[in-house]
């Protein structure tokens, strides 16, 4: 008995569950944390709480029925997960867009691409100890969510996209109410900046903290902002321009040494970036149908299979259907970005301290619904 | 698309020219399609580690007559993305690729809790996203509300 008292302390390694009390705590991601004292020998991410089985729904829904699942999986870019699954059926059915819906699309997609780099930004400030740019970034979002609301009658769900167009038209109300939102967020930035950017504190806690070698996300499947941090300049919408993305000026801003500090840098470039876009998507903004009247009512696609990418808030998205020429899919398979940017956490925390693991995890921007999907 | 070329040619030596077959990635989101034997993977999956490739997407496709594997790879240049499609017949083990890809341990892990097709050499097959207990595979034509059951050749033939 006096042996083990005897033994060092640091041979004591100790599990901590870092996670949630109940299933139902928001973003519901577990960790065992492996610790030698204060720090991370082994990290195993539990997730799955949050599975629905939404690839086996897809496979027993019509391909009209499973849009309202899809922004449903990550529920902080609904509109971009809905703009996806739309393409992708489309591609597989060979139904036409009209111009002016595919502007609505990308101004819509933009604007969800913002709110969700908001709530990041605001929850992730927020996990670090800094309350105040919480009740900023939200106050802009709630603003985006309203202009969603006004178009697409919800909030977070949207459902908005149509095989073919958009669910109604928007007005000129959006058009002006988007203009001035984009004003107002401009003005934003600067005080975003003093308040987080330039904190010293916050760099302290993000600067050389949680570093992703381009090599390891390579090795991981690391995308979207995570991996624009390490350097590489990978963006589905410049790489294989989908909708009207390659009619569009906009820069993808890239980090130099992955960490948390690059990560944040990353997101609140890309906000500026997607201010850009939609800008420019307002003033080519054409008249015309919203909708395809044409497009079948019932869609059955030939048999084939189509792998349709974009770009989600959260990095490299892709739906993957197999059609058998029945009117539901043979196979909807959803490659999810969150995946393999949560994967890479059980190498990056290796050797952390209990105290960077949440800055670390918070820099990441995981939304575990979508992983379980 | 130096580094696809670069793949490509490695490729031709390895494999016999019908089984590559060329897309229009515009239309179908890949370029090349590669059909590739059980035993030949890793073979190939090594040209795709060494050419600086991640893997994209791993995921199964359960018919009444195989299973079949089909793996997405990509690296970070345009229309770079090719799909290798391998059968599995029911019941087979396919080889891991767990130590070629980091990102495989979990896919790997979810293909074999949602199709049932076991991946030989993988270092923890615990399942993934359903309960530690689950012996079920949900995702196979054969459990819980199906909307079709064919064969292969009925959509790729």
């Amino acid at each position: 008995m006096a042996e083990q008292f005897r033994k060092p302390v640091v041979d004591q390694i100790y599990t901590l569950n870092l996670g949630p009390q109940h299933p139902s705590t928001h973003g519901v991601l577990r960790m065992l944390l492996d610790l030698d004292g204060e720090y991370i020998v082994k990290a195993d991410p539990t997730i799955g709480y949050g599975h629905r089985g939404h690839e086996k729904m897809g496979e027993n829904r019509t391909y009209k029925q499973f849009m309202p699942n899809t922004s449903r999986m990550d529920y902080l870019s609904g509109m971009l997960y809905n703009h996806g699954f739309a393409l992708a059926v489309e591609k597989l059915a060979g139904i036409e867009v009209p111009a002016r819906a595919r502007y609505i699309r990308v101004i819509c997609a933009e604007l969800n691409r913002i709110s969700s780099h908001l709530l990041w930004f605001g929850t992730y400030v927020m996990d670090l100890g800094g309350f105040t740019p919480f009740l900023y970034a939200f106050d802009d979002r709630e603003r985006i969510l309203d202009l969603l609301d006004r178009v697409s009658g919800s909030r977070l769900t949207y459902s908005y996209c149509r095989f073919g167009g958009v669910a109604r038209d928007v007005d000129s109300g959006f058009v002006e109410g988007t203009r001035s939102f984009l004003q107002r967020l401009r003005s934003r930035f600067p005080d975003y900046h003093s308040l987080v950017t330039e904190n010293v504190i916050f760099i302290y806690r993000t600067r050389g903290v949680g570093v992703v070698p381009a090599e390891l996300a390579r090795q991981y499947g690391v995308t979207g902002p995570n991996l624009r941090a390490c350097g590489i300049a990978y963006d589905v919408r410049k790489v294989e321009p989908y909708e009207v993305y390659d009619r569009f000026e906009f820069e993808v801003p890239v980090g130099v040494n992955g960490d948390a500090l690059d990560r944040y840098n990353v997101r609140l470039a890309e906000m500026e970036q997607s201010c850009r876009i939609i800008e420019q998507a307002l003033d080519q903004l054409p008249p015309g149908p919203y909708l395809n009247e044409k497009a079948p009512f019932r869609v059955r696609p030939p048999k084939g299979e189509v792998y349709q990418a974009f770009e989600s808030a959260r990095g490299l998205t892709a739906y993957y259907l197999v059609s058998d020429g029945s009117a539901c899919p043979y196979r909807c398979h959803i490659r999810v970005p969150s995946f393999g940017n949560l994967h890479v956490l059980e190498e990056v925390l290796k050797g952390t301290l209990v105290a960077d693991a949440i800055s670390i995890l918070g820099s990441i921007d995981v939304v575990v619904p979508e992983i379980d999907r | 698309m130096a580094r696809l070329n670069e793949v490509l040619e490695k490729l031709r030596q390895i494999l016999p020219a019908d089984t590559l077959s060329f897309r229009d990635p515009s239309r179908t989101g890949t370029s090349c399609c590669a059909r590739v034997g059980l035993d030949r993977v890793r073979e190939v999956a090594s040209i795709f580690a060494r050419g600086g490739f991640f893997l994209e997407s791993l995921t199964g496709l359960d018919f009444q007559d195989s299973k079949e594997l089909v793996y997405h790879f990509n690296t970070y240049e345009p229309g770079a993305r090719v799909a290798v499609r391998v059968l599995c017949p029911h019941g087979e083990a396919a080889p891991t690729l767990s130590d070629l890809f980091r990102s495989a341990s979990w896919q790997e892990r979810e293909v074999w809790e949602f199709f049932g097709i076991p991946f030989a050499g993988h270092p923890d097959l615990r399942p993934l996203l359903l309960p530690e207990d689950a012996d079920f595979h949900p995702l196979t034509k054969t459990f819980g509300v199906v909307n079709a059951y064919r064969k292969r050749e009925e959509i790729y033939g």
